[in-house]
């Protein structure tokens, strides 16, 4: 079976007494150990898909489960769930708004150990450290705010978060777009090696197809809340596209890529 | 010595702290740093902490027993040989009277900082967190407490408990939790549709945690200025109790109580109502003042950081 799992996802928020439809019922099934692109533009829902996943959306119809369970509904009274909290975690996009800005990095990563009791003080102190480390910052970075840290510091700094729990899925969302070309590509590469060290699963939003063919098995193209196209890296590499959107798309974002 | 604390100063503001302490202590060390740039609120800070020196050192600063009566000295003026800011109606000293009122005041204060805005905070961020029924029930609430002019409030829970000092001070508690209700609700509701919020609650955290430890201390801030700046009007609501003879009891020196007293002889013996009325105005402007400066430092939108 696979891993994550999503049949006829509808997101529907209310605005105003307007209904917003912002998922239109899409299907998707990602395998364990695949790495998944979702690609479109802004407004397409892609974002949504994963909040949904993971419960900071809400699932108005279909289903959208990881390991055959749902998300709790979260930001409720008593709706925390731990158990899910050890297999999903999120990298947020905007690293300058992912972070506590009144909590140190030692705080942000022992937290969620001290949360789920996994180990005392001394184990806490290592694995911190040990997580700084996987994520390539030295230990002088321990106490320091998110305010005495850069864009490309901060996102390592959320990714040892999200990998603080070890768990076996991570949703990414447009994990580098808010990080410069250069820092882009390290944060990149950080977590390719992440998921082939960990054996980790990827659910990758993007609007750039140049970071979902450089991070992703396979990928989706979505549009307006419906998925338009389901491709694999071989078919987008051969340009063995068969919607007009799709290569639109691709045109656009080939348009803009750096001259090789 | 100077060597010493420049190295003091090298710790203090390393970028790379080695300690949980030391990277909160370089936060405070940097806030303490930009409240120096600012002598308005310096200033504000010295009187308040004038009237915490002078509360505690009340028996060693006082020239005479507050409370001891003198009534062939009674309504001396200010200058008079032994009672340099006069007596009043019975003889008592002005500027002991003045000094121990200092102890009232401070009471009142701290009593009300340890509750209306703690009762207040925890009532905002609830709300402001859970949205909902709970905000609907919780704000309207809110409101029903904040539509009642305070004073008339603070006066019925005064009528309905009897008069006295404590009895006061949990009617101004009463009557003072609904603006930081407000603001704390407000400060929440811009935080928690963050991403370190949804973060942390995708990381398994409770909502008491959550509330308690990452909501809270981002209110924390709005609410210490909005305390100081309220701090005068409770002073002042305590004083109109006081005056109105439904706070302190007589012989009591409080300073509203004191105005109250001298209200009397205001026309030929202005002293009698002016010493503690003046304390109240230095005090009541040293926690405005230092409330403005708090502002400047402790807002992390108008700070740099």
């Amino acid at each position: 079976m696979a891993l994550i799992e999503i049949a006829g996802l509808e997101v529907v928020f209310a605005a105003r007494g307007e209904a917003v439809r912002a998922v239109r019922g899409i299907d998707l099934s990602v395998e364990p150990r695949e790495s998944f692109g979702l690609v479109g533009e802004s407004g397409s829902g892609k974002s949504t898909v994963l909040r949904a996943l993971c419960g900071l959306a809400p699932v108005s119809a279909g289903r959208a489960l990881i390991d055959g369970r749902a998300p709790p509904a979260l930001g409720r009274i008593g709706s925390r769930d731990r158990a899910f909290a050890r297999r999903v975690q999120m990298v947020f996009q905007d690293p300058y708004g992912s972070l506590h800005p009144r909590h140190t990095v030692d705080r942000v990563l022992s937290e969620p150990l001290l949360v789920h009791g996994l180990g005392g003080r001394r184990e806490r102190d290592r694995r911190v450290e040990a997580a700084l480390q996987d994520v390539g910052l030295d230990a002088s970075f321990r106490f320091r705010y998110p305010h005495q840290l850069s864009g490309g510091q901060r996102q390592r700094v959320a990714v040892a978060r999200a990998l603080m729990l070890e768990p076996s899925v991570l949703l990414l969302d447009e994990p580098t777009s808010a990080l410069d070309a250069s820092v882009q590509a390290e944060v990149l590469n950080l977590l390719s090696r992440l998921r082939e060290e960990r054996g980790l699963t990827f659910l990758m939003v993007s609007h750039d197809f140049a970071v979902i063919d450089h991070m992703c098995d396979r990928l989706a193209v979505m549009q307006q809340g419906r998925i338009v196209e389901v491709l694999d890296r071989e078919a987008l590499a051969r340009g063995a596209v068969r919607e007009d959107y799709t290569r639109a798309l691709l045109a656009a974002s080939q348009a803009h890529a750096p001259v090789q | 010595m100077s060597s010493a604390t420049a190295s003091w100063r090298t710790w203090l503001t390393s970028r790379s702290p080695r300690s949980r302490r030391q990277a909160w202590l370089g936060q405070a060390y940097l806030g303490w740093l930009s409240l120096l740039r600012n002598p308005v609120a310096l200033l504000g800070l010295a009187i308040v902490l004038l009237l915490v020196l002078t509360a505690i050192f009340a028996p060693l600063l006082a020239t005479h027993d507050p409370l001891a009566q003198d009534l062939a000295k009674r309504l001396s003026p200010p200058g008079t040989a032994g009672h340099w800011l006069g007596t009043d109606e019975f003889g008592r000293d002005l500027w002991s009277r003045m000094v121990y009122g200092a102890r009232v005041t401070l009471y009142i204060v701290l009593l009300v900082v340890a509750t209306a805005p703690v009762f207040g905070l925890a009532i905002g961020t609830a709300a402001g967190y859970f949205g909902g029924l709970v905000d609907v029930v919780l704000m309207r609430l809110t409101d029903i407490f904040l539509a009642f002019p305070r004073l008339i409030l603070a006066l019925a829970f005064v009528a309905a408990l009897g008069p006295g000092i404590g009895n006061a001070v949990l009617a101004i508690a009463l009557t003072a939790w609904p603006p930081y209700a407000r603001v704390a609700r407000a400060e929440t509701l811009t935080v928690r549709n963050s991403d370190y919020i949804a973060a942390e609650q995708l990381q398994g955290f409770g909502a008491w945690r959550i509330v308690t430890g990452h909501v809270m201390p981002l209110c924390l801030s709005s609410v210490i200025v909005r305390i100081t700046l309220d701090m005068a009007g409770i002073i002042l609501v305590a004083a109109g109790l006081g005056f109105l003879g439904l706070g302190a009891q007589p012989p009591l020196p409080e300073w509203g109580l004191m105005i109250s007293s001298g209200r009397k002889y205001l026309f030929d013996q202005w002293w009698v109502a002016t010493v503690p009325g003046l304390a109240i105005f230095v005090v009541s402007l040293g926690f405005n003042l230092l409330g403005d400066g708090l502002r400047d430092v402790l807002d992390p939108r108008s700070a740099s950081r």
